[in-house]
């Protein structure tokens, strides 16, 4: 564990596109697939974003350009220093015989799992989808597993639609024990439909806002059991989101204040 | 109440546990405020709220070190109006009591405040004089001055409609035992001390900057603990009202030297940082299980103790 702020390079970058990078940082701590790091910018911000690949020497952060801290992100170059915090909360666990449901940017965390099973030998499918094939991170590593189908809402990928509309054909071959999902919390919500009505247990990968990362300063609690999503999450399966009454709902701001509907 | 070992009897308000939830720590929803409660707490307190919704410094605003924590979270609130909300809400499912935790930008603030927080009806209004984030008009901290803190006193507990206040002190003053004292005759009905001390600062070697969003922020945490039960010392020698001691509480024996220093309730926060609520439990347990071997029936009698 490395609660306390850290600095250190980006050793690498990968550039997707302008507003799609990976960096990647010497590997100092041992982190399971869906748990998250804090990153800081000196001098502006620190964001809780997912572990996107963990390797014996490097650990990897994918980041989307999406607003002032993830824009200036884009123009770190490698050499440069950045503050680590973490890993921290509980990540998705190992299985077999597991699908994968990842959307958008928000999939990152499956990106690490996938690789986790595949070295574990681990039997499993991946469903990833995005607006368009660019917003598909690392997706042309992805072009000879036979086990992943990549989905747009575009046309420039194979399949056209909605992840959603892929998981029940999978779940029906009747092989599948677990589905792992990370994305925007309305895909989160209809996997979890789905899930519960075909039967399968599942664990799903949510965001909040969040501040200190260990559990104290209450930003993430989550409305209903109050559980606190940055040491009890990010991952949640059924017993937990049972007892939580704002799925769906606005997030709570920097102020802690729910915007109204 | 059950009528434990345990129990206290603090201005007027029955405790199952001398332990409470301090202000700032999972204070912000009813929904974390009950979770607590049901760890095992004596009552809670919810987040200090202004008049006004205040989304508070950047972060990192909380930073763990290793003797303990820095923030400078900035009274990040959403007002007094959304807290009433959650304070009823908290009040409609537990019945552990809440303390609601106000401060002012200025002294008449205070007073606005507390109009608005009595509606919720909390069992007790905790006067937060001590942020370092806030200064009177000379600059000084509201805590230090031993004028403002008697007419912020007075204020609220004229308006305060018969729900009782503790005003929440800093050990940044050259007397907290005379600041205490002033509370008290201007009505206050219990002392809580202290708030974080400092304030702090961390610079990381390598970029050459304070990692702290705001540079500086109040240290909390197991290392203030020498400094909150003397605290806790001299103003149970100068005041008869009860006090709420903490800062730096993390294990049963650091709840023990509280309450011997003076204390009736123990204030925990930042040491939820290692074993999150189920510290309450732990501390519980640590305490009757001392009562145990030292064939005592109650806590009461550790009150002070210290003193001789």
């Amino acid at each position: 564990m490395a609660d306390l702020m850290t600095t250190y390079r980006i050793i690498r970058i990968c550039r997707h596109h302008d507003g799609l990078k990976s960096f990647y940082f010497e590997r100092s701590f041992d982190a399971q697939p869906g748990q998250f790091i804090n990153l800081w910018i000196p001098g502006l911000d620190e964001k809780p974003f997912s572990i996107s690949n963990m390797d014996k020497d490097f650990m990897e952060i994918s980041v989307k350009s999406l607003g002032p801290f993830t824009k200036k992100l884009m123009e770190f170059k490698e050499g440069d220093f950045l503050g680590i915090r973490g890993p921290f909360g509980k990540g998705f666990t190992d299985a077999d015989n597991v699908l994968l449901v990842g959307g958008g940017i928000g999939s990152a965390p499956l990106r690490f799992m996938a690789n986790t099973l595949k070295s574990k030998r681990r039997s499993f499918s991946f469903i990833l989808g995005g607006k368009s094939r660019k917003d598909i991170l690392f997706a042309d590593e992805y072009k000879k597993e036979n086990n992943v189908v990549l989905i747009v809402e575009d046309g420039t990928a194979e399949n056209r639609g909605l992840v959603t509309d892929f998981i029940v054909p999978i779940l029906r071959k009747g092989e599948i024990k677990k589905i792992c999902g990370a994305g925007p919390e309305g895909m989160l919500l209809a996997i979890r439909k789905i899930a519960l009505s075909e039967g399968v247990e599942y664990e799903l990968s949510f965001e909040r806002y969040m501040k200190c990362g260990i559990g104290i300063c209450g930003q993430c609690c989550m409305d209903g059991s109050g559980l606190r999503l940055c040491v009890e999450g990010p991952v949640l399966r059924e017993s937990q989101l049972a007892g939580i009454s704002e799925l769906g709902l606005p997030h709570r701001t920097a102020s802690g204040k729910r915007p109204i509907v | 109440m059950k009528n434990n070992a345990i129990s206290v009897e603090m201005a007027g308000l029955m405790l199952d546990s001398p332990l409470l939830l301090s202000s700032g720590v999972l204070g912000l929803s009813a929904s974390s405020l009950k979770s607590v409660a049901d760890a095992g707490a004596g009552a809670v307190t919810s987040k200090s709220c202004g008049l006004n919704e205040r989304a508070g410094h950047k972060c990192p605003a909380v930073l763990p070190f290793e003797h303990g924590v820095l923030n400078a979270i900035g009274l990040a609130n959403p007002g007094v109006d959304e807290m009433v909300k959650e304070i009823q809400e908290y009040k409609r499912r537990s019945k552990t009591p809440l303390i609601a935790s106000i401060f002012g930008s200025d002294v008449d603030e205070f007073g606005v405040v507390t109009e608005k927080i009595v509606s919720a009806r909390p069992d007790m209004i905790e006067v937060n004089v001590s942020c370092p984030n806030v200064a009177s008009e000379f600059g000084v901290p509201f805590g230090a001055d031993i004028d403002i803190c008697s007419r912020i006193t007075r204020l609220v507990k004229d308006k305060s409609k018969g729900i009782p206040i503790t005003v929440k002190l800093t050990a940044n003053c050259p007397s907290i035992a005379r600041i205490a004292k002033a509370c008290e005759d201007n009505g206050a009905d219990a002392i809580t001390a202290i708030n974080s001390i400092g304030p702090g600062m961390i610079i990381d070697v390598n970029v050459r900057k304070p990692v702290l969003s705001n540079k500086v922020g109040g240290v909390s945490g197991a290392c203030v603990l020498p400094v909150s039960v003397r605290c806790v010392w001299d103003i149970y020698r100068t005041v008869k009202i009860p006090i709420i001691g903490g800062g730096g509480v993390t294990k049963p024996a650091d709840a023990l030297q509280m309450i011997m220093a003076g204390a009736t309730a123990v204030g925990v926060g930042s040491g939820l940082y290692k074993n999150g609520p189920e510290l309450f439990e732990e501390i519980n347990q640590g305490i009757k299980t001392y009562l145990h071997e030292n064939k005592m029936t109650r806590i009461d009698s550790l009150i002070g103790a210290a003193h001789g």
